[in-house]
């Protein structure tokens, strides 16, 4: 039995936790939870609820498979083990969107058939490509007659204010997410919002009554009184459903969808040169055999489409750049492919962090990849801002085993632009120094120059 | 300096005192469950509403309308 670790992220909630041994993932089910866990499992929404895959497959197995991290557990689940763990404010706001709604509707299905959710944590849902998928098995307890949605606020915070900022005033949730990690303060959004769009009967409700009640808590010094009412059935379902309507029509505020459009073909190609890239991807990924591929600065997707084509049973995309990040999930949701693109600023990955900083993981700590691609990024860090070369050539190649890297020249147009308005301090960036600092640390097993401006394509197999 | 230190401690005294009261030991879910008691309220008021609407239009002879009942159920809130 090889040692069970336990996933920090789970540490929280004393009804159970989840442990990893190897490949596998199980969760203890504490005697304190053992009751509502047995309860909703008799319920025949369970069942249907599991059917529809809204949430991960769950096998409850004998509690010796776990060893001694089983101790003392009433049960014990073992689930599939996720392909990649990504975090809120790594999501763009379609991926925001389809988790908020994702939520939603699993809570009302389950509220239909008796079932509630006791939380409603971003941190529950992952995504399995474009689609996602509630991960807590120990979230849900049979229905009280009148009980309170006790993750309102929880929802509100994790779910609609990040939603709001960008929907409202046009700023990303991203940093401001990361920084606070469990979202963003009700009182906090109520103060920024202008005040004409606090008007709407779901913001004032759900931010600024909110709020202000909170507010007026608060000066009464915490001796504020809430009423032991009891919130019909119905009326929980409407708030559910209403939430649900509104965030389905919520769309960026900064960006329309027409722009998007042109936006792939931004680029300083001929078609005869991407048709050259795009073999040369499509060779190295089918040489690779690669199960995960990980494309750094994936843009819309282009090149993740010709890694799946090419055989890789999945890509995790990465990107800074918003609009493209959109028109990526778009087209992983439209082509049906097992794609997830994700919001990264390569200068300032996501850290670890949390309680004790185990928490939630930093990127380098979720590396899952087979093999990477990273087509026209160098140029970014290394000229854009200001990263050695050979530390740009060290951070892709720690990535995966193996992969494919496009060195952009000075010459080429892109580099120029980046080059325009500030002094050229970049002497040590040339082709020779890129496949000198490549060749240190990995095998070159196909090279080819791909443009008439001399970008040039390397596929290698990392030393190791 | 003694008369400094005086001084200093008296300051921040006074800014105990005026400072807001602090969140720590007040739910941060306050605010989310008033608001649903308000809801709960509403919720309640058009039940009885409903109620007496029904029997209303029951005393002028149109009947309980069980289905009229179950289509205007998304209603509350």
């Amino acid at each position: 039995m090889a040692e069970a670790r336990i996933d920090r992220g789970s540490f929280r909630d004393p009804a159970g936790h989840v442990f990893l041994v190897r490949d596998k993932v199980f969760r203890t089910v504490m005697p304190m939870a053992a009751a509502d866990y047995e309860a909703v499992r008799a319920l025949p929404t369970w069942s249907k609820l599991m059917a529809s895959g809204r949430i991960l497959p769950e096998k409850e197995v004998d509690p010796t498979t776990l060893g001694e991290a089983a101790e003392g557990a009433a049960h014990v689940l073992e689930h599939p083990r996720l392909a990649h763990v990504s975090y809120p404010y790594e999501w763009s706001f379609p991926l925001l969107k389809a988790a908020a709604l994702a939520h939603l509707e699993l809570h009302m299905e389950a509220l239909e058939g008796e079932i509630n959710l006791i939380d409603a944590t971003a941190y529950n849902i992952q995504f399995q490509g474009p689609k996602p998928v509630f991960i807590d098995h120990l979230s849900f307890r049979p229905y009280r007659e009148g009980e309170f949605w006790a993750g309102h606020k929880q929802f509100c915070e994790q779910f609609l204010n990040p939603l709001l900022l960008r929907a409202i005033l046009g700023i990303t949730h991203n940093a401001w997410y990361r920084g606070a990690l469990e979202g963003i303060p009700v009182e906090e959004l109520n103060r920024i919002l202008p005040w004409r769009r606090k008007l709407s009967w779901k913001v004032l409700s759900h931010v600024t009554l909110q709020a202000r009640l909170q507010q007026s808590a608060v000066e009464k010094g915490g001796k504020a009184e809430v009423k032991q009412r009891k919130l019909p059935k119905p009326a929980f379902l409407h708030m559910l459903k209403s939430l649900h309507s509104w965030i389905s029509g919520l769309e960026p505020a900064d960006t329309g969808k027409t722009v998007w459009g042109d936006y792939a073909r931004n680029h300083s190609y001929t078609d005869e040169e991407v048709a050259a890239k795009k073999e040369f991807v499509a060779n190295a990924v089918n040489a690779f055999h690669p199960e995960t591929v990980w494309d750094i600065g994936c843009n819309t997707g282009d090149y993740s489409k010709v890694a799946l084509d090419a055989g890789a049973k999945r890509v995790i995309g990465f990107d800074f750049d918003q609009r493209a990040l959109e028109l990526a999930y778009a087209r992983a949701v439209d082509e049906n492919l097992d794609f997830l693109p994700l919001f990264l600023d390569a200068a300032n990955p996501s850290p670890d962090q949390g309680w004790a900083q185990t928490e939630r993981k930093g990127l380098a700590a979720r590396r899952s990849a087979d093999a990477i691609i990273a087509l026209a990024v160098i140029h970014h860090l290394a000229i854009g801002r200001n990263v050695p070369l050979d530390a740009v050539v060290d951070w892709l190649v720690a990535m995966a085993p193996s992969g494919v890297i496009e060195f952009v020249p000075k010459q080429d147009p892109m580099v120029q632009a980046l080059l325009r308005l500030r002094e050229d301090i970049f002497p040590d960036y040339t082709e020779e120094a890129f496949l000198t600092h490549l060749q240190k640390r990995a095998k070159v097993v196909d090279s080819r120059t791909v443009s008439a401006s001399g970008r040039l394509l390397v596929a290698y197999h990392r030393a190791d | 300096m003694r008369y400094t230190r005086k001084v200093i401690a008296g300051l921040g005294m006074t800014l105990l005192l005026v400072s807001t009261p602090a969140h720590a030991y007040l739910d941060p879910g306050t605010g989310s469950m008033l608001l649903q008691g308000l809801i709960a309220a509403v919720a309640g008021v058009m039940v009885t509403a409903r109620m007496y609407w029904h029997k209303i239009k029951g005393f002028f002879g149109r009947g309980p309308a069980q289905k009229e009942h179950d289509e205007n159920d998304q209603d509350h809130g």
